[in-house]
């Protein structure tokens, strides 16, 4: 039960809402009705069973009063001719009113003591004795208890059940019997024959259960079932004088016709409402489902990407209303989907026409997409390398990654070599992105990888270009520089010849010594010098190392002291102690400052008061560098356009505009920053800010 | 899915129609009860039937009767029966033994199998309409009137009757086979009584001319029973009457007509008992299993007027228990 249940609990939920309505609908209308007629069908049936046994009770009695009437009549009649009262003599006369008087009575006979007939008169036979014993022995031993016997159903010649009745009596002292023969068709007859409504019948048992009238004349003779039949409704009613037992029944079937008949107007009744409820329901089911059904066809279209459909439901109520903010919204849609796909197509066009490569990696450095460009540079069979491997070339992932670092907002231009595809070496920028709105898996972090082997080349020749500048600047600085001490070894020498040749023997060897050392300390000078000159002269890749900020400013101002000091400019070196040292290239930033400096010499040449002050001290998460002047200053207009290549505001041959674009190039591969304070006719403060660990270490 | 909907409504209407199937409701149509009745001395017997129908709860709108009276006309009696068979009726009832006979050759031609309730015949099972009383064994069942059999009583109860009767003149018709049967058994009593029989065939040709020359004062006139019989009971009163001889009938009327005494089972009361086998076909019961029964009453009748005429010497016993009637009140 359970399980149908379950299954047509599981056949309704998969069913459409319009079936559903519709099996509401069954429901809803038979279950009153099936409950209703259940009432009034138990309700008439029992009364329905009441009035049809009283019915038959009140045939029953009616029938067994008749027979028992007559039979009364006829032992009355029996016992008066018996001569009990001696009202009558035992003449044929009186024997032949006997048989007028009771029309049932076939023939009158007087049996002697034996039982043999001495006198007969018959209703049909010749009134003959006969010489058959008439007394059957069980009605004689009855008779000697009893003053009446009744004899056994039998049948006469002419198969006609008969009864015999007998009672005794004396004459002339002897013991006799006056006995009749009494037709029982007519009872018996009545009994079958009697018309009953319905199918109900009724039938005579006599004493030994043997049914003796019947409507079935199958039946007659036969033993009555001990056992009552279940499906018939009937009564009893008990003849005691004979034994006999009347029965009235009435099958089930027929009895219960009415009731039937009730039950099968109820059902046409129900049917009919069914069929009335379950047009309604379908008509409800399709009323509100269509539009349903619509919105839900319109809505696969529209899943399958065919367009806009529009929904026409001329209804105001909140189906009308859904089916409204359906076709808006489907209109919306569409218009979205073609702003995305254009935005898509513009996105495809940049990321694939920029030159860039591009991924997407996941947190687990699985790199799920890359565009084309990316995919050019690597091998096909190492696509499916993480990411720090096939774009970094290395076994773990980078620490400042922002992949490995969440707390890294992202990787700035981390530059890397690697060889492409097609076997060549080159630079490129590389950064990472955290995405905010992405699927876990499916890319959080966007990679960029741009090719700047070129933009490298030409960085490096600016770098050069300005160097040669600075160099030619400081030519004649590095000529007077290494001209001094060659006057000095020139002086020293040329005394030191003088007293060798002229053997002064005055000269000890102490003062010889000291000739040599001054010799030998202007050669180192002039080897310092030519050696700072060559540093920074020198094409060089970028060296990353540890350096002391103080000995790059130092080696800076050597190469520049000879402005310095032409120029009358007074230096002031403000150097914190015990700094930390710097990763980067020492030369490169000794570069910058070598432009800086030449920069504020050039600024206060037509200063009189002429202050160069540089400065070294910790800042947070690095050193900041200030090199300030007290030079004309720079006008604010020219500010943004300060770091661009090949702008300069000094005179033609005097500057190559590269200077403070090659500073800045400088400084952002270090991982820092340079800013700009200045005030027109006050000066000007570069301020370089120099990370302890950001600088690049390639 | 139209044709979904269509499904489930010719499917609601299925399950009604099989659910109804399995409420069988009868209609109890109207039985058609054909009566065949040779004459319309026969008609009392019609009435006892349409009677003891009634008794037994059969109103005359719940039976529809087709009534074939062939007028004492034997060839239109054949062609009654042959219209009768064609409509096949529920039962047929013949109201006597020719009637009977002349059926059973028709269904027996025709393979017809109408039950059938003869209302009162004489010698069933000797003219071959039954194999016994109790299991009539055939199409037909019904009353044994018992005046084959009673002719012996009657010739018994004639003698009784007037005690100075020397000679009895039976008259009966040697076409008719109850007639026959009714001879012999009249020949067979007459030994045991001892009282001599004279047969008379009315089918013979000096008939008439015998009974008047040989008919004398000491004899009597006992009819045998016989269609062409009953419809002579007129001149046999007649006679008796000129010869001023007692004459015994079967049936009521005969009395009523001037015979002396009739005994025998009336034409009502056969009538009356064949409703009961009427009511048992119609219930469902086969002619073969109801027993053939006797008639349920025999009435023996007096005309008080030919009893006075005759002024013969009577036995008083047996004028007692006689239904006496008088001829005014019958002619009337």
């Amino acid at each position: 039960m359970k399980t149908m249940i379950g299954i047509l609990r599981s056949w309704l939920l998969t069913q459409p809402i319009r079936n559903k309505v519709l099996v509401f609908g069954v429901v809803m209308s038979s279950i009153p009705l099936i409950l209703i007629s259940l009432y009034y069908y138990s309700f008439v049936k029992s009364d329905l069973e009441e009035r049809i046994i009283e019915k038959q009770s009140l045939i029953l009695k009616n029938l067994s009063r008749e027979i028992e009437v007559d039979f009364d009549q006829t032992w009355r009649l029996i016992n008066e001719r018996a001569g009990v009262n001696q009202l009558y003599d035992h003449t044929e006369s009186n024997y032949y009113n006997l048989l007028h008087e009771s029309g049932s009575i076939e023939e009158v006979v007087v049996t002697n003591e034996q039982g043999y007939v001495e006198k007969r008169v018959s209703r049909y036979e010749l009134n003959l004795p006969g010489k058959e014993k008439w007394l059957p022995e069980s009605m004689m031993l009855k008779l000697q208890t009893n003053d009446q016997a009744y004899g056994k159903v039998e049948f006469n010649p002419y198969g006609q059940p008969v009864i015999k009745l007998a009672v005794p009596f004396t004459e002339n002292g002897r013991q006799k019997t006056l006995g009749v023969v009494l037709q029982l068709q007519k009872i018996i007859g009545k009994i079958s024959s009697l018309r009953q409504d319905h199918s109900s019948y009724i039938y005579l048992v006599d004493s030994n259960e043997r049914i003796i009238a019947h409507q079935d004349y199958s039946r007659l003779w036969r033993k009555q079932p001990n056992e009552k039949s279940d499906d018939v409704v009937g009564v009893k009613s008990k003849l005691d004088d004979l034994g006999w037992t009347l029965v009235m029944e009435q099958p089930e079937s027929t009895a219960y016709a009415p009731i039937k008949q009730m039950v099968q107007n109820g059902m046409s009744a129900a049917v009919l409402v069914i069929l009335v409820v379950s047009l309604i329901s379908v008509s409800a089911g399709l009323y509100f489902t269509n539009p349903i059904v619509k919105i839900d066809q319109a809505m696969n279209l529209l899943k399958q990407g065919r367009g806009s459909t529009r929904i026409s439901i001329n209804r105001k109520d909140e189906l009308g209303k859904l089916a409204n903010s359906f076709n808006e919204m489907s209109n919306e849609l569409v218009l979205k989907s073609r702003q995305l796909e254009q935005e898509k197509e513009r996105l495809e066009v940049v990321v694939n026409g920029n030159g860039a490569g591009m991924a997407l990696v996941t947190k687990d450095y699985k790199i799920t997409w890359m565009n084309p460009v990316l995919r050019n540079w690597f091998k096909n069979d190492s696509l499916s390398l993480p990411c720090y491997a096939l774009i970094g070339g290395e076994s773990a992932p980078c620490e400042d990654c922002p992949i490995y670092d969440p707390n890294s907002k992202s990787l700035q231009d981390k530059r890397l070599k690697f060889k492409t595809n097609n076997d060549e070496d080159k630079t490129f920028r590389h950064r990472v992105f955290p995405l905010n709105h992405a699927i876990e898996g499916e890319g959080e972090f966007l990679v960029v990888v741009e090719d700047i082997t070129e933009q490298q080349l030409v960085e490096e020749k600016m770098v050069q270009t300005d160097k040669l500048s600075a160099l030619g600047i400081m030519a004649s600085s590095f000529a007077h520089e290494v001209n001094n001490p060659l006057a000095t070894i020139n002086a020293y020498a040329e005394d030191l010849l003088d007293r060798i040749d002229v053997e002064d023997e005055t000269m000890s060897e102490g003062e010889t010594e000291h000739y040599l050392r001054v010799i030998q300390q202007n050669i180192e000078r002039c080897k310092r010098i030519t050696g700072n000159l060559l540093n920074f002269s020198r094409k060089q890749e970028w060296n990353a190392e540890v350096f002391d900020i103080q000995e790059i400013i130092d080696s800076s101002i050597s190469l520049v002291d000879y402005q310095l000091k032409k120029n009358k400019i007074h230096l002031t070196l403000s150097i914190e102690e015990n700094l930390p040292g710097i990763r980067g290239d020492g030369l490169k930033l000794m570069q910058v400052m070598v432009n800086l400096i030449n920069n504020a010499v050039d600024a206060m040449e037509e200063e009189e008061e002429r202050k160069l002050i540089i400065s070294a001290l910790k800042s947070k998460g690095g050193i900041l560098l200030k090199v300030e002047d007290s030079g004309n200053g720079i006008s604010p207009e020219i500010i943004p356009r300060l770091f661009d290549p090949f702008f300069t505001t000094k005179s033609a041959g005097k500057g190559t505009g590269l200077g403070l674009s090659v500073c800045y190039g400088i400084i952002q591969q270090f991982g820092g920053s340079i800013e700009v304070e200045s005030k027109c006719e006050e000066g000007s403060v570069f301020k370089l800010f120099l990370p302890l660990s950001e600088g690049k270490g390639r | 899915m139209k044709m979904k909907w269509y499904f489930f409504f010719v499917t609601i209407l299925a399950v009604s129609v099989l659910l109804y199937g399995l409420f069988e409701f009868s209609d109890e149509k109207t039985p058609e009860i054909g009566v065949l009745m040779v004459g319309e001395n026969r008609y009392q017997k019609f009435t006892g039937l349409k009677k003891g129908l009634e008794d037994l709860g059969f109103e005359d709108k719940k039976i529809h009767f087709t009534v074939k009276n062939a007028k004492d006309d034997q060839g239109r009696l054949k062609r009654q029966i042959k219209s009768l068979l064609k409509s096949e009726p529920d039962i047929i009832v013949t109201l006597g033994g020719i009637e009977t006979i002349e059926l059973k050759k028709e269904i027996d031609k025709t393979n017809k199998s109408i039950p059938v309730v003869f209302a009162g015949l004489a010698a069933p099972k000797e003219l071959g309409l039954i194999e016994d009383y109790r299991n009539p064994g055939s199409l037909f069942t019904g009353i044994n009137n018992y005046h084959t059999s009673i002719s012996g009583k009657r010739l018994e109860m004639l003698k009784n009757l007037v005690p100075s009767i020397e000679r009895v003149f039976v008259i009966y018709d040697s076409t008719i086979d109850t007639s026959r049967l009714s001879l012999e058994e009249i020949q067979d009593a007459s030994g045991k009584l001892k009282v001599p029989v004279v047969p008379s065939d009315v089918s013979s040709k000096d008939f008439h001319s015998s009974l008047e020359t040989k008919i004398t004062k000491e004899d009597a006139i006992l009819v045998m029973p016989g269609f062409r019989l009953e419809s002579m009971t007129d001149e046999i009163a007649e006679l008796a009457k000129r010869k001023r001889v007692p004459a015994m009938g079967i049936y009521e009327y005969e009395a009523e007509k001037g015979l002396l005494a009739s005994y025998g089972a009336s034409f009502y009361s056969q009538g009356y008992q064949a409703s009961r086998f009427v009511s048992l076909i119609l219930q469902g019961n086969e002619p073969a299993t109801l027993p053939v029964e006797l008639p349920d009453e025999m009435k023996f009748v007096i005309n008080q007027e030919t009893k006075e005429t005759l002024k013969l010497t009577y036995n008083e016993d047996l004028l007692s228990i006689a239904d006496v009637i008088h001829q005014e009140e019958a002619d009337e």
